[in-house]
């Protein structure tokens, strides 16, 4: 394997705060000796290749804790080395010697190292022949290691000039399975192991941005990031005693995360909260502006994504409303004081959402969906209402089933219930499903109101704004503080008209204002 | 619709569960190989029982290093090679498939490379197996104790995979003399020969609790919708190569001779 060449380059990467050292050939055993040829006119720019290759485990490796082998394919570590490159090739570095490019521009592109011991696979089969010109992520072969057999596709676009294996050959990892001829233009450089995991594109992150140099020497020569280091000196592991599985032996985050869960300083699935976070979040890549960070829509978010597509097809209006929420203050406060339950927390929420259904009752137009196929309204028996509610995964709309039959202090505690499963992510499908009209409290948060778009196949939603204290005129003309609460409701033009919605809104509005009117409905 | 808004709220991909009995061994790998290459879904294929005892080997398995060759000719044994890494097992009714196919983003913090998915299988079955035997994944196997229970493989494509598993849910004694002991193998095997290595699931759960309480596992990843056989075969291309193939009486014979030193290598007479 040839190891990644990296250039101290501070003036370089003083832009986006990163150092790199380079690495040494020697290190590994099984890779060549770097090309000696100066690329001209770029001193010394290292020629990277990639290879996204995944190779299993040996078999001896145990179980439980992701560690930082094999490689994906990630478009990510691709493009970072291939921008990293470009960056370094625009800007003209001196440096201490790396291979340069040759002339040709043919790339050798190895077999490419898991990190943790496995030392050969078997070539299976080709998918190329010499000759064929490849694009960037086609399969150029399949290898098997192990339990698994494993495509491997090519990190460059160009052609194959010279395959060095055939079916059935043992190849050891470093090893270069086959040269190809690249343009300039994709960031030659020399061929490395590029097997840097998806996974560990945190770790990446976290090295690139530390701001400092991978630190060759100390800890008996360790490879590692002070970043690394200082992780590896909280849990009070020295780093000789880790095998590290990154680049050239490099011990990445992982492998220090392992050791500890291992010796049992750490549980076992210890990554920190933050990167769980992180990855809950989507894989964070870093590519050319530093200020710039790019992120895999996963869960939550790339659900909101589908399904807010679908939305926008749908022709919204809006109609906006200004509602007195002094009554509703008090009244809230009156509840505050007067419950017996410390468990009990009441808010404006199952007030207004207790109003609405009376108000869908009156109008029930607005409790239904639309079925554009078949052009029916479906007017829905039960209130089923919605939520939304954002949470750290993301925006998601539990919804309270049946409040037309249930009394606030009921809605209170439903909420609640939904709520801590929400932040919890444990929600059920029961909880997401069959909701039949929305709420988007989006005053809890901030802001006078906002234009929602509609929770499909719903045909309204409610976005409240903050309660605030504006001043209004009564009768006679004088100036009194009133509590005002914006809302915003967006509905399907297909089957609600403007009429509709503010006659269904002024109801609403109604019992707000005058919340002594739910007993005329007390049973 | 309705599922697959559900799937969307949720955040969780869509997974359909195609659950056969009995299908023969070879049809099984076809299909799942189909699955794998041409569709972009993701499968749980669970197959309850093979139909007929038979050998079946890694993609790269020698069947003279990993046969008793002449039992296995001798007793017409079927010998499949199929398209996944990984080592020799016989299976027969008392085996149980689990063959998970996702696409390379379908589970969270999952990367499409053999530890990773190997990682979090045993995740899966941790839950599967929560409270029964000492189950854990050891090396790359399913284990109560030190007893294999559970054998996997994949494939790893450029924007999928594939996870396959035969549980022993239940094994005859005399099934295993046709395998050798291989030549590679776990550490935790010690050398033992296949009666002390393997063991029967059947010690510890019934058939439809394991099957049963590995869709409820999957729920916790996915949104598991059952799909019909019509709704497998609407998914597949007309043409498709399958490398899975069984092995002829011929290349068995082959293999069988060419282990003999000395002899020249003839067609056994029929």
């Amino acid at each position: 394997m040839i190891p990644i060449r990296i250039l101290n380059r501070k003036r370089a990467w003083a832009a986006v705060g990163r150092r790199f050292l380079t690495s040494h050939a020697a290190q590994n055993p099984l890779s060549p000796p770097p090309a000696a040829a100066a690329f001209p006119g770029h001193h010394g720019l290292p020629f990277l290749s990639h290879l996204s290759s995944r190779l299993a485990r040996p078999s001896h490796a145990g179980a439980g804790f992701p560690s930082s082998e094999g490689v994906s394919i990630g478009n990510f570590e691709l493009i970072l080395i291939v921008l990293l490159c470009w960056r370094w090739k625009r800007r003209c570095f001196s440096g201490s010697a790396a291979a340069g490019l040759p002339e040709d521009g043919t790339v050798d592109v190895p077999l490419a190292q898991t990190g943790e011991g496995i030392a050969e696979c078997e070539l299976l089969q080709w998918f190329v022949k010499e000759g064929d010109e490849v694009d960037e992520f086609q399969p150029l072969c399949e290898v098997q290691s192990d339990k698994a057999t494993i495509e491997i596709t090519s990190r460059y676009k160009g052609r194959v000039s010279r395959m060095l294996y055939v079916p059935g050959d043992i190849v050891k990892v470093g090893e270069t399975l086959l040269k190809m001829v690249v343009d300039e233009s994709q960031a030659p450089v020399q061929s490395v192991d590029s097997q840097v995991p998806i996974k560990v594109s945190g770790n990446l992150d976290g090295e690139l941005s530390s701001g400092a140099d991978l630190n060759t020497t100390g800890s008996g020569g360790v490879l590692c990031t002070p970043a690394v280091r200082h992780l590896a000196k909280q849990y009070g592991i020295s780093l000789s005693g880790i095998q590290g599985s990154g680049k050239s032996g490099r011990v990445l985050k992982e492998d220090i995360l392992k050791y500890a869960a291992q010796k049992g300083i750490i549980e076992s699935s210890g990554i920190p909260l933050g990167d769980q976070l992180q990855d809950e979040l989507g894989s964070v890549q870093v590519i050319e502006n530093p200020s710039d960070k790019k992120v895999t829509l996963r869960g939550f978010q790339r659900a909101m994504v589908k399904t807010m597509s679908m939305a926008a097809k749908v022709p919204h209006f809006y109609f906006v409303e200004d509602i007195k929420c002094d009554a509703l203050v008090e009244l809230k406060a009156s509840f505050q004081k007067q419950t017996t339950d410390p468990g009990v927390k009441h808010t404006f929420l199952p007030l207004l959402i207790k109003a609405l259904s009376s108000a869908l009752s009156l109008y029930p137009l607005v409790n239904s969906s639309f079925n554009e196929d078949a052009m029916e309204v479906v007017l829905k028996g039960s209130h089923n209402i919605g939520i939304a509610m954002a949470t750290p995964s993301g925006l998601v709309v539990p919804n309270i089933k049946n409040v037309q039959s249930l009394s606030i202090l009921e809605i209170t505690m439903e909420l609640a219930r939904l709520q801590q499963l929400a932040l919890a992510n444990k929600l059920s499908p029961e909880d997401i499903t069959g909701g039949t009209v929305t709420l988007s409290n989006i005053g809890a948060i901030g802001g006078k109101f906002g234009s929602p778009l509609l929770n499909l196949p719903e045909v309204a939603i409610i976005a409240m704004g903050r309660i605030q204290k504006v001043p209004h005129f009564d009768e006679k003309g004088n100036v009194y503080p009133a509590s005002i609460m914006t809302v915003n409701i967006g509905a399907d033009h297909r089957v609600l008209d403007g009429a509709t919605v503010a006659r269904f809104c002024s109801e609403w509005k109604r019992l707000i204002e005058k919340p002594e009117l739910f007993i005329l409905q007390l049973r | 619709m309705g599922l697959l808004r559900q799937s969307e709220k949720l955040g969780l991909p869509l997974m359909n569960l195609v659950r056969f009995k009995g299908m023969p061994i070879l049809d099984q790998l076809n299909l799942e190989e189909k699955l794998l290459r041409t569709t972009s879904d993701n499968w749980c294929i669970v197959n309850d029982g093979a139909n007929a005892p038979t050998v079946v080997m890694g993609v790269s398995g020698k069947p003279a290093e990993l046969l008793e060759l002449e039992s296995v000719i001798g007793d017409n044994v079927p010998v499949i090679k199929r398209f996944t890494g990984g080592g020799t097992v016989i299976v027969d009714e008392g085996t149980i498939f689990v063959t998970l196919i996702c696409n390379k983003d379908a589970v969270p913090k999952v990367q499409p490379y053999p530890r990773s998915i190997m990682s979090w299988s045993g995740k899966l079955y941790d839950e599967v197996f929560q409270g029964i035997g000492d189950f854990q994944l050891r090396e790359n196997d399913y284990v109560f104790g030190n007893r294999k229970f559970g054998g996997n493989a994949q494939s790893i494509t450029k924007d999928r995979w594939i996870h396959h598993t035969s549980f022993l849910w239940d094994y005859e004694d005399r099934n295993m003399t046709y395998l050798k002991l291989p030549s590679r193998a776990p550490e935790y095997r010690s050398a033992r020969d296949h009666t002390e290595f393997v063991c029967r699931m059947r010690e510890y759960l019934q058939r439809s609790a394991f099957i049963d309480k590995t869709i409820k596992a999957l729920d916790n990843y996915f949104m598991v919708q059952p799909a019909t056989p019509a709704d497998v075969n609407s998914c597949q291309v007309a043409k498709f190569a399958h490398s899975t193939r069984l092995l002829s009486k011929q290349e068995l014979e082959d293999a069988c001779s060419s282990t003999k030193p000395g002899t020249i290598a003839q067609s056994a007479s029929i």
